[in-house]
C-alpha cells in the first residue's frame, strides 16, 4: 500500500510537469492578451502529430524533434496573431469575436489532420518507451521522467526570459498596462505577436511530449485544454511557480482519486476541481496577480 | 523661431463625442506652459491627442515644426515626446527598478540608461530607497516620483505633466512641484496640466485657459494671474 501511495506520488509530480508546460502558454497569451487561445487544443494536437510524423517518416526522436517544432508552431502563433487576431475590430480581440476565430482555427486544424491522418489512434514507440528505472521501491519510465526533465528546463527559462530580459520585462508590462508601454516606446503590437508565438509553442511542445505518454487522434487536445483551464484558474496568470503547484494540484488529486473512483472517471475529477475553486477562491489560490 | 510643439486647430473625441474644438496652442524650447481649466474641458484630451494616444479629427499637431500625423505612437518617445499620465499609470506588479528601465525602452535612451538613471535618482532620491520594491506597493506621492521619473528615462525634449498634484498630500504636492522647477531649471521644456491654478502659474511660463474643448485665453502667466475674470471663475477671489 505505502509502495502504492509513493508510485502515485511519484507520477503526480511527472505529470505535473506536461501539465505546467500545456497550461503556462494559454495563461501567457490571456495574461498579455486578454485573448482565450481556443486553438490551444488544437495546437497541443498538432504538436503530437509534428512529433509522431517526423518519427514515422525520418525516424527521428520525438526529443530531438522538439526544437524544430517549437520554431515552427512559434511560427504558426505569429501568423495566426498578425494574420487573424489582429484583424479583429477594435476591442473586439479579449470578447466572444475572439473565441469564435479560435474555435474556428482549431476546428479546421482537426479536421485537416482527420482527412491527412485519418481518425486512427497513433502512439510513438521508441527503444526506451517501455524503459523503467527503479526509484524508492516504485518503477518510473523513462518517457515519464524525459517528459519531466523537458519541462522543467522549459519552464526555468521562460521564468528566466521573463523576469532578467529586457523583452520579457516589457511583456510583464504589456500585461499590466499596454498604453504605458506605447508611451514609453514600446511596440505593442509586436509584443502581442511574440507572447502569441510563444505561447502556441507551448502548446505544441505540450503535444510532443505526451507522445511518450498516450496514444493520440485529432480529437487530442480538447481534454488537454480543458486540463490546462483548470490549472489556469488554480494557478493564476502567468506565474511560472503558481502554475507549477497548480499541476501539481491537479496532478495529485486526478492520481490518487482513483483509489476512491473508477479510473474512467479521473479526467472529470479536475473539472470538478474547477467548480469548487470558482466557487469559493475565484481569483484563484495566488489572488489576482498577472504576471508579477 | 518653430516652436517646439505646435497644437493646430485640432477637433478630437472618442467615438460621437467630441471633446476639442479647433484647439491651438504653443510650446517654446524652455518654457513650461500650463494648461488650465475645469475637469471635462479637454485637457487630458489635447495631452493625448500630442501623444498619438488618440487621432485628431482635424488639424495637426506639429514637433519641432513636422507634422506628427504619420508618427505612430510608439514612436513619438523615440522623437522626445514623454507623458506623465493622470493617475500614474505605472506597472504595478514591476519593481521601482523595472518600471524606470522600461521607461527607456527605445533605442536612443537605451545607450544612455544608466547616465539616466542617475538623474532621475538625484532628483528623486526616494525611489533609490524603494528600487526593489513593486511599483503598486508605493504610496502616491512616491507612484507619482516614479511615474515622472519613468517619463524622464525616456529622455524627453518635451515632457507633458497630467495633474501631477492630483491626489496627494499638501506637503508632497509642494516637493512635485520644486522638481518640476528643477527640471525647467535644467533647460527641460514642460507642458503642465493642472487644476491648482495658483500653484501652476506661478511656476509657468505661460498659460493656456480650455473651458469645452475651446481655449478661451492665452498669455503670460504673470498676466493671467492677475486677470480679473480669471480669479474671480477659477481662484474664488
Amino acid at each position: 500500500m505505502i509502495e502504492h501511495l509513493l508510485d502515485l506520488t511519484v507520477s503526480a509530480f511527472l505529470l505535473a510537469g506536461l501539465y505546467a508546460t500545456m497550461a503556462y502558454g494559454l495563461g501567457l497569451i490571456y495574461g498579455v492578451l486578454r485573448v482565450v487561445n481556443l486553438n490551444h487544443g488544437g495546437m497541443i494536437m498538432a504538436g503530437a502529430y509534428a512529433a509522431w510524423w517526423a518519427h514515422d517518416q525520418f525516424g527521428l526522436d520525438p526529443y530531438l524533434s522538439i526544437p524544430i517544432i517549437l520554431v515552427l508552431a512559434f511560427l504558426v502563433g505569429v501568423l495566426t496573431y498578425a494574420g487573424l487576431v489582429r484583424r479583429l475590430p477594435r476591442g473586439a480581440a479579449g470578447g466572444v469575436q475572439s473565441l469564435l476565430l479560435l474555435f474556428g482555427v482549431w476546428l479546421i486544424l482537426r479536421n485537416a489532420a482527420y482527412l491527412v491522418f485519418s481518425g486512427n489512434d497513433q502512439t510513438v514507440l521508441t527503444s526506451y518507451s517501455t524503459k523503467a528505472l527503479p526509484f524508492l521501491g516504485a518503477q518510473i519510465s523513462v518517457n515519464r521522467l524525459a517528459v519531466f526533465g523537458v519541462a522543467l528546463v522549459t519552464l526555468g527559462a521562460l521564468h528566466l526570459f521573463l523576469t532578467r530580459t529586457y523583452v520579457g520585462k516589457a511583456i510583464r508590462a504589456v500585461a499590466q498596462n499596454p498604453e504605458s508601454c506605447t508611451l514609453a516606446g514600446v511596440p505593442v503590437q509586436r509584443i502581442y505577436m511574440l507572447t502569441f508565438g510563444l505561447g502556441t509553442a507551448l502548446a505544441s511542445l505540450a503535444g510532443a511530449l505526451a507522445t511518450g505518454l498516450y496514444a493520440f487522434n485529432p480529437g487530442f487536445g480538447a481534454t488537454e485544454l480543458l486540463k490546462s483551464f483548470v490549472v489556469v484558474v488554480l494557478g493564476g496568470l502567468g506565474s511560472v511557480a503558481g502554475t507549477a503547484v497548480a499541476a501539481l494540484i491537479l496532478a495529485l488529486v486526478e492520481n490518487f482519486s482513483i483509489l476512491v473512483i473508477p479510473s474512467y472517471l479521473t479526467s472529470a475529477v479536475g473539472f470538478v476541481l474547477l467548480v469548487l475553486v470558482l466557487v469559493l477562491r475565484p481569483g484563484g489560490l495566488f489572488g489576482q496577480r498577472v504576471l508579477g | 523661431m518653430t516652436a517646439l510643439l505646435e497644437v493646430r486647430g485640432v477637433d478630437a473625441g472618442y467615438g460621437d463625442v467630441q471633446v476639442l474644438f479647433g484647439v491651438s496652442l504653443q510650446v517654446r524650447e524652455g518654457e513650461i506652459v500650463t494648461l488650465l481649466g475645469s475637469n471635462g474641458a479637454g485637457k487630458t484630451t489635447t495631452l493625448r491627442c500630442i501623444c498619438g494616444l488618440i487621432s485628431p479629427r482635424k488639424g495637426e499637431v506639429l514637433f519641432h515644426g513636422e507634422s506628427l500625423a504619420a508618427v505612430a505612437p510608439d514612436h513619438r518617445a523615440g522623437l522626445g515626446i514623454a507623458l506623465v499620465p493622470e493617475g500614474r499609470e505605472l506597472w504595478p506588479q514591476l519593481t521601482v527598478r523595472e518600471n524606470l528601465e522600461l521607461g527607456a525602452y527605445h533605442r536612443r535612451a537605451r545607450r544612455s540608461l544608466s547616465k539616466n538613471l542617475d538623474r532621475v535618482q538625484a532628483l528623486f532620491p526616494r525611489l533609490l530607497e524603494r528600487k526593489s520594491q513593486l511599483a503598486g506597493s508605493l504610496s502616491g506621492g512616491e507612484q507619482q516620483m516614479c511615474a515622472i521619473a519613468r517619463a524622464l528615462m525616456s529622455d524627453p525634449k518635451l515632457l507633458l505633466l497630467d495633474e501631477p498634484s492630483l491626489g496627494l498630500a499638501p506637503i508632497v504636492v509642494d516637493q512635485m512641484f520644486e522638481a518640476v522647477r528643477q527640471l525647467h531649471r535644467e533647460g527641460m521644456t514642460l507642458l503642465l496640466v493642472e487644476q491648482n491654478l495658483v500653484a501652476a502659474l506661478e511656476i509657468a511660463t505661460r498659460g493656456y485657459v480650455v473651458e469645452t474643448g475651446r481655449v478661451r485665453l492665452e498669455g503670460e502667466a504673470a498676466a493671467l494671474r492677475s486677470d480679473p475674470g480669471i480669479r474671480a471663475a477659477y481662484l474664488g477671489i
